[in-house]
């Protein structure tokens, strides 16, 4: 068995592995890229060689290609001691045209050109874009400039191989100066010990050099323990959350800030703050820049998540899912036997058009329908508040949902139990005399659930996703609208991470509904080769 | 007892002739004395049966043609009014008041002073239309594949890893894509809708196929040399054609309800279809006096994917040989 499910999951791996690469095809070759620009304000603002240049810069933000301009060439011989500082601003001067180039800056215009040329990057010169008195026009400057296309193989090698990001202590490059690196195990977490004074007990490691300061703490929250060591990396969003990981924007908790009193380990700066600090990652320099930091820590650790009062997306979701799937699951089974029992009763008439017409309506018809009846005559409220504690908004989402897998379970089971009630086995019982209520309870009921089982896990595995409809209809701030927010919005990493996440989540849900069936139902093997 | 003894003089016949033995027709005595049994009669006999088909299969036929014959009758121009404040939003009270009298008003007037009615009604063509096309490529496709995925073990495996890929690409990213990439028109959407759609079609059949595949009698038929194609002909095709139409049942009202989700979440199609009208007066659905042209094209809707849903499932249980007796 067990080496029956690792092939499965082995063979899920691949198709999921294929699904991205299919997905990355879609959105990186097929999808014309100029839509990204025109929803850009600062695009259109722009004129000139200086335009040609931010588009370029604009592809290689969305992922599409590597964009080399010459300064960032100029740049990097200057960390390697090529060339010093004080040579650097002749260097990195670009002529009008390529005769005007001085030439300290036309032997590494040259050099710049031949490097990646090689390398099979496109190498554009833009020359100056001058009126007719000379003067160069507003962002008219010359430009040299060095691109080329992400090829699907590379792509998709980095993204499996950055999925899973291990911290390690050389995470912070290593001319910077951090002091002594290295991972220190404490008993009592700098968090809730602020002043050194008082001696709450709470293990935590801490490291220095790491890109997460906490690698290992407990705290208030599910599942109590965490870790850093091994984090998932889904893909940077460029639109949606800009620069967020795909799976902290599903993750991250919502609405306002919890503010409550607390003291900066590092500096006893005392604020009303959410920051959550156990989150702290590093931001190097961010000191420098920003006196803010500067006076609350006295390192670099100082990009933390903050503390927000309402569920993350995948939280709300599961919320709403789960309550419902539960619901379901009691409801659709329970009146699905009732129907099989007393079939072609005028109960059974009365649900089967019940079953008919969610199946038959479009699923925006009836769920608009539940909307206007819950708000006008039961008042309840129609749309979701990531703020507020009541618990009335989660009725309408909930019903909306249970509604179509109630008649989708009430359909099924009313089949297998009547298929199961024309069996020989039936038959049989009846003849040896059993009554009704026992061959029903005890034979009929048993066989007809087996094939119900296999999609219980799905069913509460896909709760957490969300759902695109009825998230939308009840502005449920949930997971169900983070693909079609994202394609609307052209932010291919959150694509790529979504799509992923999702075709793991259904190959899980397939194997385990196989294993639970299996379970449930002795006589399914999957070992056994006789078929 | 009492004997009754005929005459048979008048008929001047010799003793041989009348009591010479008949022939015996070898070949009509082949013949089963059974009623003649067409299979496609049947089905209409059962389906006609009830009296409540008729009227639903009747009101089919009204909608789809209402659907297809009003708009080619009376000429639509959504943007007539346009210039008139006075004629935007109307509940049909108001709008009778205003144009007058008409079967146009009788759903009140859109967001461009257009009638909703006549709207709807184009609309409806257009979806309609959707759902008959996505539904004939998907179906002959699917079942066609299917079969073959149902009959050889080697394609089976292949269109396996196949169904858990495809299957597992968003459909809204697919059609997204494709939208984009040859601007949303009526024959992208049914592009889209069948160039992944008939998978899911083609596996319901391979399942249905792979159960009765191997069956005793079909195992017979083999035995006795009876070739694949022929089996699959003769000795599972009419096992399949009531779930073949049951199935198209569920489909044909689907593609209508998918069009109106698309529509909805922005992704659908620029023709005013049903979908379009719903999520262009979604906004009216909650202003006081506008509901009107946000439940209008939801009801329709709604109405043409149940009768088609109740025909279809009603047709599907008929043509099943089982209810013939």
């Amino acid at each position: 068995m067990g080496k029956y499910i690792l092939k499965r999951l082995l063979r899920g791996a691949f198709s999921a592995i294929c699904v991205v690469l299919i997905v990355m095809i879609l959105v990186y070759s097929l999808l014309d890229r100029t839509v990204i620009l025109a929803a850009d304000p600062n695009y259109s603002k722009m004129q000139s060689n200086a335009r040609i240049s931010y588009e370029q810069s604009r592809y290689e933000a969305f992922g599409y290609l590597d964009y080399v301009p010459y300064a960032d060439y100029v740049t990097e011989l200057v960390k390697s001691g090529e060339i010093t500082e004080e040579e650097r601003s002749k260097v990195a001067l670009i002529g009008r045209t390529v005769e005007k180039d001085s030439e300290e800056a036309s032997e590494y215009i040259q050099k710049f050109t031949e490097k990646y040329r090689s390398e099979g990057y496109e190498v554009v010169r833009l020359d100056a874009d001058a009126r007719k008195n000379g003067q160069v026009k507003d962002g008219g400057q010359a430009a040299l400039y060095a691109v080329k296309d992400v090829p699907l193989l590379k792509r998709a090698l980095t993204y499996f191989t950055g999925m899973l990001f291990v911290d390690n202590i050389h995470y912070v490059p290593e001319e910077t100066d951090i002091g002594e690196r290295g991972l220190t195990f404490t008993l009592y977490d700098p968090v809730y010990n602020p002043t050194g004074t008082e001696k709450k007990f709470s293990p935590a490691i801490i490291g220095n050099g790491t890109k997460h300061k906490y690698l290992l703490y407990f705290d208030n929250q599910f599942p109590f323990i965490h870790q850093n060591f091994i984090t998932l990396n889904l893909g940077e969003s460029y639109t949606v959350n800009r620069g967020i990981d795909v799976f902290t924007t599903m993750n991250a908790s919502q609405g306002s800030y919890v503010l409550k009193e607390m003291i900066y380990p590092d500096t006893g700066f005392v604020e009303e703050s959410a920051d959550d600090l156990h989150t702290a990652t590093y931001a190097a320099g961010s000191r420098e820049v920003n006196a803010v930091y500067a006076e609350r820590f006295n390192d670099d650790y100082t990009n933390v998540i903050t503390h927000k009062t309402g569920l993350s997306k995948l939280g709300f979701s599961f919320v709403i899912g789960i309550i419902e799937v539960i619901i379901a699951y009691i409801l659709g089974l329970s009146i699905g036997l009732t129907m099989a029992q007393f079939k072609d009763s005028w109960f059974d008439k009365i649900c089967t058009v019940y079953i008919m017409f969610i199946i038959a309506v479009p699923s925006l018809a009836y769920i608009f329908l539940f909307k206007a009846v819950g708000g006008a005559v039961f008042k309840l409220p129609t749309l979701f508040e990531v703020d507020s504690k009541d618990w009335k908004m989660y009725i309408l989402p909930i019903i909306s949902l249970a509604l179509p897998q109630i008649a989708n379970l009430m359909k099924w089971m009313r089949r297998y139990m009547i298929d199961q009630q024309n069996s020989d086995y039936v038959k049989f019982a009846r003849s040896g005399g059993l009554s009704e209520h026992e061959i029903f309870t005890k034979h009929i009921w048993k066989n007809a659930v087996i094939p119900i089982t296999h999609g219980i896990p799905g069913s509460i595995i896909f709760a957490m996703t969300g759902a695109i409809i009825t998230e939308r209809v009840y502005s449920v701030p949930g997971a169900g609208n983070l693909l079609t927010q994202a394609i609307n919005k052209y932010d291919n990493g959150v694509i790529v991470g979504v799509t992923l996440f999702y075709a793991t989540l259904s190959v899980v849900a397939i194997v385990l509904g196989d294993v639970l069936m299996a379970t449930v139902d002795p006589r399914i093997s999957f070992t056994s080769k006789a078929r | 007892m009492n004997e009754k003894l005929y005459n048979l003089d008048h008929l001047n016949m010799s003793e041989e002739e009348l009591f010479s033995p008949a022939d015996r027709d070898s070949m009509e005595s082949e013949r089963i004395t059974a009623p003649r049994y067409s299979y496609w009669r049947s089905v209409f006999r059962v389906f006609f049966k009830k009296k409540i088909n008729i009227v639903i299969l009747s009101l089919l036929i009204f909608v789809i043609a209402f659907a297809y014959i009003y708009p080619a009758l009376v000429p639509y121009d959504p943007f007539a009014n346009l210039l008139d404040p006075n004629s935007k939003h109307l509940s049909p009270a108001k709008a009778m008041d205003y144009f007058g009298n008409s079967i146009h008003w009788i759903l009140g007037a859109g967001a461009s002073g257009e009638p909703t009615f006549d709207a709807i009604w184009n609309g409806s063509r257009i979806s309609i239309s959707l759902a008959f096309l996505c539904a004939g490529i998907n179906m002959t496709i699917g079942v066609v594949l299917g079969a073959i995925w149902g009959f050889s073990k080697k394609v089976d495996m292949i269109m396996m890893e196949v169904y858990n890929i495809v299957g597992n690409v968003p459909s809204i990213l697919l059609i997204s894509v494709l939208a984009m990439l040859f601007s949303p028109t009526f024959w992208t959407m049914v592009f889209a809708m069948t160039i992944v759609g008939w998978i899911g079609i083609a596996y319901f059949i391979r399942t249905q196929v792979i159960i009765i595949r191997d069956r005793e009698y079909n195992l017979a038929s083999k035995c006795l040399g009876t070739s694949t194609f022929k089996i699959a002909m003769k000795n599972i095709l009419p096992f399949m054609t009531s779930i073949i139409v049951t199935l198209l049942a569920s489909e044909l009202p689907s593609y209508i309800s998918y069009e109106v989700f698309l529509a909805y979440i922005g992704m659908g199609m620029t023709d005013m279809s049903l979908g379009r009208l719903i999520y262009a007066a979604e906004g009216a659905m909650v202003t006081p006096g506008w509901q009107f042209e946000f439940w209008s094209p939801v009801a329709i809707s709604s109405i043409i994917t149940v009768v088609l849903y109740v025909v279809g499932q009603n047709l599907g249980d008929a043509s099943d040989p089982r209810t013939h007796m």
